[in-house]
């Protein structure tokens, strides 16, 4: 086993297997680190924990929610607005947080009356929010508070409202992930099945896995509704409680983020019957190839074709764009789970970038498998790293730009590393055809950004050239181009800068209306 | 739609198939036709990555069973909503070995039934039986 052992872990012997270099040759029966194991103790992890991971992944970005959690106001404040999960609703479950703020002589008389009196008082602020969210936390956990009572007393008090409650305390699994998989179950155990959603189109999905981060989902509910299908529900970005209720009714589940969202999926399909289908946003190809496979299920590939020729025609030629300046340019992929393996092959093919590295703070082995198999020989391959290690990764692997989350993204620009934020983006979204073009705008302007090459100059020591002002995209990027590639017109990414606003403006009205395929054609 | 309650955990002791690398002893130049199917597959498709290795095993043998037949020119089933949607991933793995492969087009019927069934062996070495994820055969999902 190729294992990779950092000077700065030696001291942790441990954390040997918990990273690999992918060598000459090997193969996922020969490389893959270990994952999905609680922190060793002496590692400052960078993960979260698993109240975390089921309320600030998954759970709020649901929009029509009061999302509340009981515990001490630390563990809310610290997982609100730190994720750019929007909405079409005026954002109000990035807004408004909701705490019952417990405190010592709660854990010592109970904080079951606290949490009723804060569940009425939230309700009765936002009259027009019905809809109720409720986590659990360590503290409340382990005093062993039932939520469940409280909240049936409150829904048969108010037969309006409906409450759902979410038992994943911090201490519920090694990460983030341990949240993501209870509350999965804890969704479909409670609220699948309870509302009977209206069909209106004979191809119908729920997207899964799917957290619309700076307007991901909106742009592909937009390729959705222009194939004519029906999104039932969009777990969770965007998506409305009721509708996730209703679940059970859809004839396909479209699932993006399996490290968050495949519970759900593989247990509709076990008592459901639904297939899953696990497709990509990210890349040309990749979404190309998955607006197909949901064509082609439905029997109306034709739709999709239309779609994918459209936008090519108009984004192809400025990713090429900047392939063309991004070639070689290596790259650290440090995101948190599924990343690494969505964007991991897509950004080699189509940017021309070098992945030297992925890793994955809260990713399973499963994860890994699929990041090892998508990286070039040479890769190094991180589970679960501790900071220290982080930073002996890019002295030593010298990566022009890294894609990770904002904190050891804060450590590596101190390391005069350009970074892209990998969980909320820069100037997302990125998925779609156009995002995609986004997300390489971003990482050209990360990689050549004059300011970051003047952040490596220290002016109280170093000697540097006064004369010389800004340096222009043709002195950085475009010296060593080809003269017919100088000579291009094209000059990188024309979209808006909120693409997501044109979208948001759109009717029934600006979108096809197809006639009734007969049932056989349809199923050919 | 029919909700199923009761859950099939003895599906998590799946029997092994493999305990060695099944393409060892096979021919280098067959060895590095299969090598390039089996790039395509682990570099752009996420089928054969299921969490557990019993689902994994379906998943690998619905969607190589139906390239197969797609690629031999044969009638595929799709009559329930999982053929389906083993279908779709195997119309655009069928669709992508052609573009990519074009020596398949000079193969006859067996000799491209016998070429599948050997990657198909070799997916599930590297995801299932020769695998180092200790998930695999966890009993939940």
């Amino acid at each position: 086993m190729p294992y990779h052992e950092f000077e700065a872990s030696k001291c942790i012997p441990e954390r040997k297997m918990h990273a690999v270099v992918k060598g000459e040759g090997e193969d996922l029966t020969s490389c893959l680190p270990k994952g999905y194991l609680n922190t060793i103790p002496g590692t400052i992890s960078e993960r979260g924990c698993a109240y975390c991971g089921a309320k600030h992944v998954i759970g709020t970005p649901m929009k029509d929610v009061i999302h509340l959690s009981h515990g001490p106001v630390g563990c809310t404040y610290d997982t609100w607005q730190t994720k750019r999960y929007i909405s079409d609703n005026n954002n109000f479950q990035l807004k408004y947080t909701f705490a019952s703020d417990v405190k010592e002589k709660h854990i010592v008389f109970g904080a079951e009356k606290l949490l009723k009196q804060n569940i009425l008082e939230a309700f009765d602020a936002f009259p027009e929010i019905k809809r109720m969210t409720i986590y659990q936390t360590c503290a409340t956990a382990l005093i062993g508070d039932d939520i469940a009572a409280i909240a049936e007393e409150v829904m048969t008090e108010r037969p309006e409202v409906d409450i759902f409650v979410c038992n994943s305390p911090g201490f519920g699994g090694p990460s983030q992930s341990g949240g993501h998989h209870k509350i999965n179950i804890a969704w479909l155990n409670q609220k699948v099945g309870t509302v009977e959603p209206e069909i209106t189109s004979p191809y119908v999905i729920n997207y899964v896995g799917e957290y619309n981060i700076q307007g991901d989902q909106e742009v592909m509910l937009d390729f959705f509704k222009r194939m004519g299908i029906q999104v039932l529900s969009t777990f969770t970005g965007n998506g409305k409680y009721d509708d996730l209720r209703g679940m059970h009714r859809a004839h396909l589940n479209v699932l993006e983020c399996a490290r968050s969202a495949e519970y759900i999926c593989d247990e509709l399909r076990v008592r459901y019957g639904i297939p899953r289908l696990d497709i990509d946003g990210f890349g040309h190809k990749a979404l190309a190839d998955s607006l197909r496979k949901i064509g082609l299920f439905f029997g109306i590939e034709d739709r999709a074709e239309a779609i994918i020729a459209e936008e090519m025609a108009k984004w192809g030629p400025e990713l090429a764009w900047y392939r063309e300046r991004l070639q070689g340019k290596k790259v650290c992929l440090w995101p948190g789970g599924s990343k690494l393996w969505h964007w991991a092959h897509a950004i080699q093919e189509e940017m021309g970038v070098k992945v030297v590295s992925v890793y994955t703070k809260f990713g399973h082995q499963g994860d890994m498998e699929k990041g090892v198999s998508r990286c070039g020989e040479g890769a190094l391959a991180i589970d679960d790293p501790n900071e220290l290690e982080g930073q002996e990764a890019l002295r030593t692997l010298k990566p022009d730009v890294i894609f990770t989350g904002k904190r050891p993204g804060e450590v590596a620009k101190k390391m005069r590393v350009p970074y892209l934020n990998a969980h909320a983006y820069h100037n997302g979204p990125y998925k779609g055809f156009e995002g995609w073009v986004r997300f390489a705008r971003d990482i050209y302007n990360a990689v050549y950004s004059p300011m970051h090459q003047l952040t490596a100059i220290d002016i109280a020591k170093d000697d540097y050239a006064t004369d010389q002002g800004f340096v222009t995209r043709r002195m950085l990027s475009d010296a060593n181009l080809s003269d017919e590639a100088k000579a291009s017109p094209l000059t990188g990414y024309t979209g808006k800068f909120d693409p997501i606003a044109a979208i948001r403006a759109k009717t029934d009205a600006d979108y096809p209306v197809f006639a009734p395929k007969a049932a056989t054609e349809a199923a050919e | 739609m029919a909700r199923k309650e009761k859950k099939d955990v003895t599906r998590a002791s799946y029997p092994k198939l493999y305990t060695s690398d099944p393409l060892a002893e096979v021919e280098p130049e067959l060895r590095a036709r299969i090598a390039e199917l089996e790039n395509y597959i682990m570099k752009n498709c996420l089928w054969q990555f299921n969490s557990r290795g019993w689902d994994r095993r379906k998943q690998n043998a619905g969607i190589l069973g139906k390239t197969a037949q797609l690629l031999a020119g044969e009638e595929v089933d799709t009559s329930t909503p999982l053929d389906k949607c083993y279908w779709v991933d195997a119309v655009l793995l069928a669709r992508n070995f052609k573009e990519r492969c074009a020596w398949l087009a000079g193969m006859g019927r067996d000799e491209i039934h016998a070429l599948i069934a050997k990657l198909h062996a070799r997916i599930d070495w590297l995801t299932i039986d020769g695998s180092l994820n200790e998930e695999l055969t966890v009993q939940n999902y």
